[in-house]
């Protein structure tokens, strides 16, 4: 079985360990990376080459400018971005050029993305 | 949930964090936890019939909303504890004392570990108190301004000072300058001196050192 390549670089730290503790035990997601520090997204992201990158959605729900860099460069990865204070994920991938879907800010809407099926993860807005 | 274990109840809008918070929590064989999504009249009655001793909330706005319903339900605190996980803000001193007045007894900043908040449950379950050491600091410090700032009705009655003049005193004992005092208190400088002027005529002295002497002559502490 292929197993899901996932590096998680959220903020803060809680909502980090959170997303660790969700997806820590299933048998066919693997964590290849914590990135504590936003500065060494871009080298673990060449280092791992991720299937998934899961970060901290900011404030304005834009996705932070390394992220777009990162998609352009890796088209193959897809990220997860998921807002600390609010119920708010967006899973952005590129196909031509970088596109995005909310997705439903819960366990299940987060590994349902992860294993490729973002269309269960709840309401796309 | 037996009688030895300690509910908590996570109010949070995050549905994720809901979940997989209230999973580890009831890992802990003497924890368990529910949650809901905000309080209103629903789940104001579920968190009071659950028997939760614990509320944990991640959001500063809904410890300080004006909401009737939310303000009604923190007024019962008394019947549970606290905790905050301030997940969306920065330092800030003034919502930090809000949410002490809004009874927290668990502090937590936005850099804490998951086991960081299953140790805060624990310890305000227990009947003790969760702040960190820099916001201790703040806490102290404003205990002991409110102690130097809160004016006595003895010194009004012994000496006649006003609330304000009596708030002067002591940055005339610390030495500070009728600007400095202005500044301290947002006045102008003329409002410091015609305050000054009349604290002088009131204890019948001419200058500021013979206030200090005066006031500590009548057994006040500055």
């Amino acid at each position: 079985m292929k197993t899901i390549r996932v590096l998680v670089a959220n903020q803060p730290r809680l909502m980090r360990e959170l997303v660790l503790a969700t997806i820590s035990e299933q048998p066919d997601i693997e964590i290849v990376g914590e990135i504590r520090e936003n500065g060494e997204i871009e080298q673990a992201v060449e280092q791992t080459q991720p299937d998934f990158l899961i970060v901290a959605l900011e404030e304005s729900d834009r996705l932070p400018e390394t992220c777009r860099l990162l998609l352009e460069k890796y088209p193959h990865m897809k990220i997860l971005a998921i807002a600390p204070d609010r119920n708010t994920t967006i899973f952005y991938w590129a196909s031509l050029s970088i596109r995005s879907n909310r997705i439903e800010t819960s366990e299940f809407g987060v590994l349902n993305t992860l294993r490729g099926k973002p269309q269960l993860a709840g309401r796309v807005m | 949930m037996s009688e030895t274990q300690v509910g908590v109840y996570i109010v949070s809008a995050n549905r994720l964090l809901r979940e997989s918070l209230a999973r580890i929590l009831n890992k802990r064989a003497d924890l368990w936890a529910l949650s809901a999504q905000e309080i209103n009249a629903t789940t104001a009655a579920a968190i009071k019939d659950s028997g939760a001793e614990v509320l944990l909330f991640d959001s500063v706005a809904t410890i300080l909303s004006k909401s009737e319903s939310i303000e009604e339900f923190l007024s019962g605190a008394a019947h549970w504890k606290t905790v905050l996980i301030g997940m969306e803000m920065e330092e800030d001193t003034n919502l930090f004392l809000q949410t002490v007045r809004r009874g927290v007894v668990g502090y937590l900043l936005n850099d804490a570990s998951a086991a960081d908040v299953v140790s805060a449950v624990r310890s305000v379950a227990q009947g003790g108190v969760v702040c960190p050491p820099r916001l201790c600091r703040i806490l102290f410090q404003y205990v002991a301004r409110q102690a130097a700032e809160i004016p006595s009705s003895r010194v009004r009655n012994q000496i006649g000072l006003t609330r304000r003049e009596q708030q002067l005193v002591p940055l005339i004992a610390r030495g500070f300058t009728n600007k400095e005092i202005a500044a301290h208190f947002n006045l102008s400088e003329q409002t410091v001196k015609n305050h000054i002027h009349n604290i002088l005529h009131k204890v019948g002295v001419e200058d500021r050192l013979s206030v200090l002497h005066v006031y500590r002559a009548q057994g006040f502490e500055i």
